[in-house]
């Protein structure tokens, strides 16, 4: 059973979403249920278990001054890192891609006059079938924390991590990004043990990426890049391919 | 093999000078440079090497005026060649930086020679270390940087430098002239001209830095009057719609009175867009910019998206929280906020729907910058990063260079990207400061 969650201090719009999204429960035989609907962020946080993988519809103009709802969307992402936040707004200017970007935030809906409840209704159609998406398809993720937020990169689609010119800073590749953060190629390892393989002590590179091994010239190739190839990295190579001159 | 020998002793002769010449060179471009990239280091010996052939071909060819001129040419060359390879600089940068330290390496020289201590080869390196030190110390290096960054007056650097290389050159061979007695005034006065030089350096520095500063203050000026007539419009709005609120609530509460709800419902969505479409898209840019209250910051991104306008590329900027402080030198920030708009900016225009977005997240002391655009895959992404990569000369790679180079020095602050789908994202997190 999913948990939904509502947090909204104008009674009326809570009510209209709170009907409308239960209505679409019952009609589609959803396997969720509406856990709380709150006038406030405190409320709100009382009401959610750790790690529920909720569904969440909050406010973004909170008429509190310590939680408004990026705030909120923060310590719920903390407690929940794998839930779902769909924000409420009373106007279309939103900064939303600050949503987007920070939060992982999926949807919003605009309260406008008789509208919040069939759009908040439309929305966990779509959250819905994202949710029996991912189910389907369990990714295993990298996770990395960089300051305050928690970063998730799944784990086939990581090249290697290469260490930087700055001390205690590692980059990770894959095809369509390089990120920069804060740790080291040893403890990433120990970490990753198995499916990734230490070529040079600047690189440390996913095994099943590795596509050719230029033995002479000390080289590398993972998804179309080079890394470096050291003494230990060969007999590494070796070990776990079991082969090569 | 007489031959061999005679080049073998050159050979030496010249690569102290080299060594001296690498140590300055260090001191005066950032030295973390040639420690990334040791195995670039024996290439430099090709330089020492290839001045002493020529100096031993041209011995009996040649006047000895013609052989030192040759051969210094030589030398130049090679160490031009090397540091932009190096460094990964443009012809003049290299040029001025090889110029500034061989006016160090020779003064040092001439120090040597007067001295004319046993062992001088030895002795020299003390006073070349202690000098290095010493502009360490004193940041020549940004000063330095500064002066080469500066694309205005890279030309004139170039050639002040040059000519007082020249005047060295000739101080130096002038000294083998000198009478003993004289020998001393000849090193002070030799000295002397390369501290003024340095200060000269540092001097310009200065000046372009406050000059800088103070374009940047008029910008400043000039965007804050353009913000206020942005919120004045805003106030003038807020009149006439006050206004025609009036009216229509006058309106509303008739069609009320008379339980016409469907009209009643039509009225009040035309007047929510009305609103949003009046002042809600004013509102939201004015208060996004609002919170960029770094004057700095502000006013670069200012005339970043004026220009963008200018060019026809769509723009959003969203800062939700205020930007008050930033984890590293401001200036430093904004010169990568630059080099990220202007890069994200110009591979936008190459697509048929250019935009930019900013966005701006200042969270408990951290800062997190984002800028995105369209990209239209012409090439790879990851070569951006690759040394020396640039497609169009003085364009983005260097632009993307100088980024990494700020940032060497914040260990607070990580720089990311991505390509996925079109869309390339640049992002710079800055911690707050440890």
């Amino acid at each position: 059973m999913i948990p939904i969650y509502i947090c909204d201090d104008d009674d009326a719009v809570r009510q209209q979403i709170q009907t409308a999204l239960h209505w679409k429960i019952v009609m589609e035989n959803y396997d969720m249920e509406v856990a709380c609907a709150a006038a406030s962020a405190q409320e709100l946080l009382a009401a959610v278990e750790d790690g529920s993988r909720g569904v969440y519809f909050l406010d973004v103009e909170l008429k509190d001054k310590s939680w408004d709802g990026f705030l909120l969307g923060c310590e719920l992402r903390r407690r929940d890192p794998h839930g779902t936040l769909v924000y409420i707004t009373s106007y279309g200017d939103l900064a939303w891609r600050t949503f987007q970007y920070h939060l992982e935030a999926f949807d919003y809906i605009v309260k406008e006059t008789e509208q919040a409840g069939p759009s908040a209704a439309r929305c966990l159609e779509a959250v819905y079938a994202r949710l029996l998406d991912e189910r389907r398809d369990p990714a295993e993720v990298f996770s990395f924390r960089t300051g305050d937020e928690t970063r998730h990169i799944p784990l086939d689609e990581i090249l290697f991590f290469e260490t930087t010119p700055k001390a205690h800073h590692v980059l990770l590749h894959t095809a369509g990004s390089r990120v920069d953060f804060v740790g080291s190629l040893g403890e990433l390892e120990e970490k990753l043990d198995g499916r990734f393989i230490r070529v040079h002590r600047a690189y440390l590179a996913a095994l099943d990426k590795i596509e050719a091994v230029d033995w002479k010239r000390n080289k590398v190739r993972v998804g179309g890049r080079e890394c470096l190839l050291s003494r230990a990295g060969k007999a590494e190579l070796r070990r776990k391919l079991g082969g090569g001159p | 093999m007489v031959m061999a020998e005679l080049i073998l002793l050159t050979f030496i002769d010249t690569l102290v000078g080299h060594a001296i010449f690498l140590i300055y060179l260090m001191a005066v471009l950032d030295g973390r440079a040639v420690v990334r990239q040791l195995k670039k280091l024996p290439v430099l010996l090709l330089s020492p090497l290839t001045a002493a052939c020529v100096n031993v071909l041209l011995r009996t060819a040649a006047p000895p005026a013609a052989k030192y001129i040759v051969s210094s040419l030589v030398i130049f060359t090679m160490c031009v060649l090397w540091t932009m390879w190096v460094w990964r600089l443009h012809f003049w940068q290299a040029f001025s930086a090889v110029c500034m330290s061989g006016i160090f390496q020779v003064a040092t020289s001439a120090l040597g020679q007067a001295m004319r201590l046993p062992g001088a080869y030895i002795a020299i390196f003390l006073p070349t270390l202690a000098v290095a030190l010493l502009l360490k110390q004193l940041r020549f290096e940004a000063s330095f940087r500064l002066l080469l960054e500066d694309g205005q007056n890279r030309h004139r650097i170039a050639l002040l430098l040059w000519g007082m290389e020249f005047v060295m050159e000739h101080f130096m061979r002038m000294s083998w002239g000198v009478q003993q007695e004289y020998l001393l005034s000849y090193c002070i006065s030799a000295v002397t001209l390369a501290l003024l030089m340095a200060g000269l350096i540092v001097y310009l520095a200065q000046r372009l830095d406050t000059f800088q500063k103070m374009q940047v203050q008029q910008n400043i000026i000039a965007q804050q009057q353009l913000y206020e007539r942005d919120l004045e419009k805003i106030r003038l709005e807020v009149r006439t719609f006050r206004h025609d609120y009036k009216n229509l609530l006058a309106g509303l509460s008739q069609q009320a009175e008379a339980g016409e709800l469907a009209q009643l419902q039509a009225a009040l969505a035309q007047l929510d867009a009305g609103f949003d479409r009046r002042l809600g898209e004013k509102i939201l840019a004015a208060s996004q910019i609002g919170n960029l209250q770094i004057p700095q910051v502000r006013s670069l991104l200012l005339s970043k998206l004026a220009a963008m306008e200018e060019k026809g590329v769509e723009r959003r900027l969203e800062v939700l929280y205020p930007v008050a402080d930033v984890g590293m030198d401001v200036w430093d920030f904004t010169r990568c906020l630059g080099i990220l708009t202007d890069n994200a900016a110009e591979a936008a225009l190459e697509t048929d729907w250019p935009w930019v977005e900013v966005i701006l997240l200042a969270q408990g002391g951290r800062v997190s910058l984002r800028v995105s655009n369209p990209w239209n895959g012409s090439e790879d992404p990851a070569s951006f990063w690759d040394e020396g990569w640039s497609t169009k000369g003085a364009g983005r790679g260097l632009g993307l260079c100088s980024y990494q180079r700020i940032l060497t020095v914040y260990p607070n602050a990580s720089a990311s990207a991505s390509w996925k789908g079109g869309v390339f994202v640049q992002e710079l997190i800055v911690e707050d400061r440890p």
